[in-house]
C-alpha cells in the first residue's frame, strides 16, 4: 500500500517535471530575443495551467499520504523549496499576465520575470532532488538539523544539470509544436542544448560518485548508476532524433530524461524516503513516512476511480490542441 | 522576533491575499456560467460579449488565486511541519482530496476554456466552464472541511501523540462546516455580484459606449448580490450557536469557557487560552459591514424602469461600496482563525507546537520574500484588473477570433 502511494507520488512529481519542465524550458528560451516570444508562449498555451496542477497534486499526495515526510522534506530543504516556489510563482504570474499590458516595455518586463522564474524553478527542483539523494541531517527526534547541509558541490551541479535539461526539453518541445517554418532554428538550438545537458548530467554523476555523502546515502548504488546511464542514453537518443528531424521521438526522449531523476532518487534511497547523515538509524523509511492505514485506504478508494478521470481530461486537452500551432490558433498568453 | 510569530504573520499575509482573490473567483465563475449558458440558449451576441469581458477579468484574477494557493500548500510543510507530523493523518486527507478532485481538474478545464474559443464546439466549451465552476465549489468545500477540522477536530483518535483517522464521515458532518461553507459561498456571490455591479456602474456613470451591455451586467450583479447578502447574514448569525457551543473561548465569557480553560490547564499546563482581542473586533466590524450591505438590497426596487441608472446617485453608492465586501471577508476570516488561537487544531494541538524548527532568520527571509513577491503581484494584478475593467468590452483578448498575431494592438480608448 505504501509502495503504491510512493510510486504514485513519484509519478505525479515526475509528470510535473516533464510537463512543467517544458514550460520552464520555453520560459528560459524567451531570453533569446524579443521576436517570437509570444508565439513560443502560445505554443505552451492551453497546456500551461494543466501542467502546473501536477505539482499541486503531487504535494497534495505528499501531504495526504506521507504527512511526516512532507513536514521534514519541505522544512529540511527550505532554501531549495523556497527558490523553486518563488520561481513557480513568477512563471505562473508572468505567463498569464504577460500579454495583458499593451506596451512593449511592460511585456519585456514580464518576459524577464518569466526567464528568472523559469531558471529559479529549474535550479530549485534540481537542488531538492540532489538534497534528497545526499541525505539530510535528520536527528533522532525526527527533525532536520540546520540548513547548511544543502550547500554542497553535488547540489550545485545537480541544480545546473536540471537547468540544462529543462532548456533542452523546452527547445525540443518548441521544435515539435511551433509552425514548421519557425521550428527549424529552434531545432538547431535544441541540437546544441542536448550535448550541454549530457555534459551537465555527466558532471553531476561524477561529482556524486566522488561525494562521500552521496555514496553513503545511496542504498541501491547499482540502480542509481544504471538510471543515470539511462538518462544519458535518453539524451543521446534525443540528439539522434533531432538530427533525423523526428521531433516527436526527441520529445519523448527528453521527457524521459526529465522523469528519470525522480525515479533515480526514489530507487537509490529505497527503502528509505529520507536518509539521515547524522545518525544512521534516524532516517525515515517509506513505510514510516506514510499516513496510517485508514487514511491510505480512504485516499485509495478515492484515487482508484479518480485517476482515470484526471488522466482522461488531461489527455483530452492534449488531443484537442495536438499538432503544430498555426496562424489560426487562439492566442492569449 | 521569534519563529512562531513570523510563521503566523506569513500565514496571515498569504491567506489574506489568497482569500481576496478566491472569493472573486468563486463569485465571478458562477456569474460567468449564467452568462455563457444564457448565450448558448438564446444565441444573443450580447451574452457572448459579456462572457468574454467578464471572463477576461476572471482569468486575470485567477492568477493570484493560484499563485497564493501554491504558496499556502507548501507553507504547511515549510513552516508548520508539526501540523503534518501530529495531525497530518486526518488533516492531510481533505487537502489531498481537494488538490486531486478539485484543483487539478479546475485548472485543466480552465486552460482548455481559455484556448477553446472558436475551436471547440459551443456545447463542449460551455461544459468546460460548468466544469470549472463545479470544481471551484468542490475546492472550496474540501478546504472548508479541512479548516473546520482545525476549528473542531472530530473523527480521530490519538495514539502515541499522533492523531489517526477513525471516522471520515464525521469530518463531513462537522457542525462547524455546513453553515460556514454556506456563509463563504454567499460571501463570494456577494463579492462577485458587487464587483460586477460596481464596474458596470462606473461605465454607466462615465456614459461609455455599450450602455445596453453594462445595463445587463449591472442588473445581473445586483440581482445576484442582493439575495446572496440575505443568505450571507443568515448563515453568519446561524454560526453563533454551534461555534459558541464548540469553541467557548471564541466569543469571550461564560461558565463554559472557564470550565474548558480549567480542563486545558490540567492537560496542557497553565497558559493564556484567550484569543487575541483582534478576533472580536474583526467580528464586530464585519457584522456592521454585513448590515450595511443588507441595507443595500433597498436599491433593488430601483431597477424598475432603470431608475437606478437615471437617478445616478445609486450608481455612485454601488461604486463606493465595492471595498466593503472585501474588507468584510478579511475581517470574517480574522474572526474565525484568530479566534481559534492559541490552537492550530482547537483543544488538540497548540500553535507553538506546530511551527517548524527552523531558525528565525530563515523564517524572516521567507516572510519578507513572499510578502514582497505576493504583495507586488497582488497590486499589479489589481491594477491590471482595473485597467481591463475600464477598457470596456470593445475587444477583450479572451475569445478574440484567431488572426495572424502581430504582438501589437491599437491604443485603448480608456487607459
Amino acid at each position: 500500500m505504501e509502495l503504491a502511494w510512493y510510486a504514485l507520488l513519484g509519478l505525479f512529481f515526475a509528470t510535473y517535471l516533464v510537463l512543467g519542465g517544458y514550460d520552464y524550458g520555453v520560459g528560459l528560451l524567451l531570453a533569446r530575443g524579443a521576436t517570437a516570444r509570444r508565439t513560443a508562449l502560445n505554443a505552451v498555451g492551453p497546456f500551461f495551467l494543466g501542467n502546473e496542477v501536477w505539482l499541486v497534486a503531487a504535494v497534495g499526495i505528499l501531504f495526504g499520504a506521507f504527512p511526516t515526510l512532507e513536514g521534514e522534506l519541505l522544512s529540511g530543504l527550505y532554501p531549495a523549496v523556497m527558490g523553486a516556489l518563488v520561481g513557480v510563482i513568477l512563471v505562473t504570474a508572468g505567463v498569464q499576465l504577460r500579454s495583458r499590458p499593451h506596451t512593449a516595455r511592460a511585456r519585456a518586463g514580464w518576459d524577464r520575470v518569466i526567464v528568472v522564474g523559469s531558471a529559479l524553478a529549474a535550479l530549485g527542483w534540481g537542488a531538492l532532488l540532489a538534497g534528497l539523494l545526499q541525505g539530510v541531517p535528520l536527528r533522532a527526534d525526527g527533525h532536520v538539523d540546520g540548513l547548511t547541509h544543502l550547500f554542497t558541490p553535488f547540489v550545485a551541479a545537480a541544480a545546473l544539470a536540471m537547468l540544462a535539461l529543462v532548456a533542452a526539453h523546452g527547445a525540443t518541445f518548441l521544435t515539435l509544436r511551433l509552425p514548421a517554418e519557425d521550428a527549424a532554428p529552434v531545432r538547431r538550438l535544441a541540437r546544441r542544448l542536448v550535448p550541454v545537458a549530457v555534459t551537465a548530467v555527466g558532471a553531476t554523476t561524477v561529482v556524486g560518485l566522488l561525494s562521500d555523502r552521496v555514496r553513503a546515502a545511496a542504498q541501491q548504488p547499482l540502480a542509481a548508476v544504471l538510471l543515470a546511464l539511462l538518462l544519458v542514453v535518453a539524451l543521446l537518443a534525443a540528439r539522434t532524433a533531432l538530427a533525423r528531424n523526428r521531433p516527436g521521438v526527441a520529445f519523448a526522449a527528453t521527457s524521459a530524461a526529465l522523469a528519470l531523476p525522480v525515479a533515480l532518487v526514489g530507487a537509490a534511497l529505497w527503502p528509505w524516503a529520507l536518509v539521515s547523515t547524522a545518525e544512521p538509524g534516524a532516517g525515515l523509511t517509506v513505510a514510516d513516512a506514510a499516513a496510517s492505514g485508514p487514511t491510505l485506504r480512504l485516499l485509495g478508494w478515492l484515487a482508484l476511480p479518480l485517476l482515470p478521470a484526471l488522466l482522461g481530461f488531461q489527455a483530452m486537452c492534449w488531443w484537442v490542441f495536438r499538432g503544430r500551432t498555426d496562424g489560426r490558433a487562439p492566442v492569449y498568453w | 522576533m521569534d519563529t512562531l510569530l513570523l510563521a503566523r504573520l506569513q500565514f496571515a499575509t498569504t491567506t489574506t491575499i489568497h482569500f481576496l482573490f478566491v472569493v472573486v473567483t468563486l463569485g465571478l465563475v458562477t456569474l460567468l456560467v449564467g452568462l455563457q449558458t444564457a448565450g448558448f440558449v438564446t444565441g444573443k451576441p450580447v451574452y457572448e460579449r459579456l462572457t468574454r469581458f467578464w471572463g477576461q477579468l476572471y482569468v486575470i484574477n485567477y492568477v493570484l488565486g493560484i499563485a497564493t494557493g501554491i504558496v499556502m500548500e507548501f507553507q504547511f510543510g515549510l513552516n508548520w511541519s508539526g501540523l503534518s507530523r501530529y495531525v497530518g493523518n486526518v488533516f492531510g486527507a481533505p487537502l489531498a482530496i481537494e488538490t486531486l478532485v478539485a484543483f487539478f481538474l479546475e485548472s485543466t478545464f480552465l486552460g482548455m476554456w481559455i484556448f477553446g474559443w472558436h475551436r471547440l464546439r459551443r456545447g463542449v466549451h460551455l461544459a468546460l466552464l460548468w466544469g470549472v465552476a463545479f470544481t471551484a465549489y468542490a475546492s472550496a468545500f474540501w478546504i472548508m472541511v479541512a479548516n473546520s477540522w482545525l476549528q473542531h477536530p472530530v473523527g480521530y483518535e490519538v495514539r502515541d501523540g499522533i492523531a489517526h483517522l477513525t471516522d471520515f464521515g464525521a469530518l463531513l458532518t462537522n457542525p462547524t462546516l455546513g453553515f460556514a461553507f454556506a456563509h463563504v459561498v454567499s460571501a463570494s456571490l456577494v463579492t462577485g455580484g458587487m464587483l460586477m455591479a460596481a464596474v458596470s456602474a462606473w461605465h454607466l456613470i462615465r456614459r461609455t459606449p455599450d450602455f445596453a451591455l453594462f445595463r445587463t451586467s449591472l442588473r445581473l450583479g445586483l440581482l445576484t448580490a442582493a439575495p446572496a447578502v440575505v443568505f450571507l447574514v443568515g448563515f453568519g448569525f446561524a454560526q453563533f450557536g454551534p461555534v459558541g457551543r464548540l469553541q467557548p473561548t471564541k466569543f469571550g465569557g461564560g461558565p463554559d469557557r472557564d470550565a474548558l480553560v480549567a480542563e486545558w490547564t490540567a492537560r496542557f499546563g497553565s497558559g493564556d487560552y484567550t484569543p487575541p482581542a483582534l478576533a472580536n473586533v474583526g467580528l464586530g466590524f464585519m457584522i456592521l459591514i454585513g448590515f450595511t450591505l443588507f441595507l443595500g438590497t433597498l436599491l433593488v426596487p430601483l431597477l424598475w424602469r432603470d431608475w437606478i441608472i437615471r437617478l445616478r446617485f445609486p450608481l455612485w453608492l454601488i461604486l463606493l461600496a465595492l471595498p466593503l465586501p472585501f474588507v468584510a471577508v478579511i475581517l470574517g476570516w480574522i474572526a474565525r482563525e484568530v479566534g481559534r488561537q492559541p490552537w492550530v487544531a482547537y483543544g488538540l494541538l497548540p500553535t507553538e507546537e506546530a511551527v517548524s524548527p527552523v531558525g528565525a532568520g530563515v523564517m524572516l527571509t521567507s516572510l519578507v520574500g513572499f510578502t514582497l513577491l505576493l504583495g507586488t503581484l497582488a497590486v499589479t494584478n489589481c491594477v491590471l484588473l482595473a485597467r481591463h475593467a475600464a477598457r470596456g468590452a470593445a475587444d477583450p483578448a479572451l475569445g478574440r477570433p484567431p488572426a495572424p498575431d502581430t504582438d501589437t494592438h491599437p491604443a485603448p480608448v480608456f487607459a
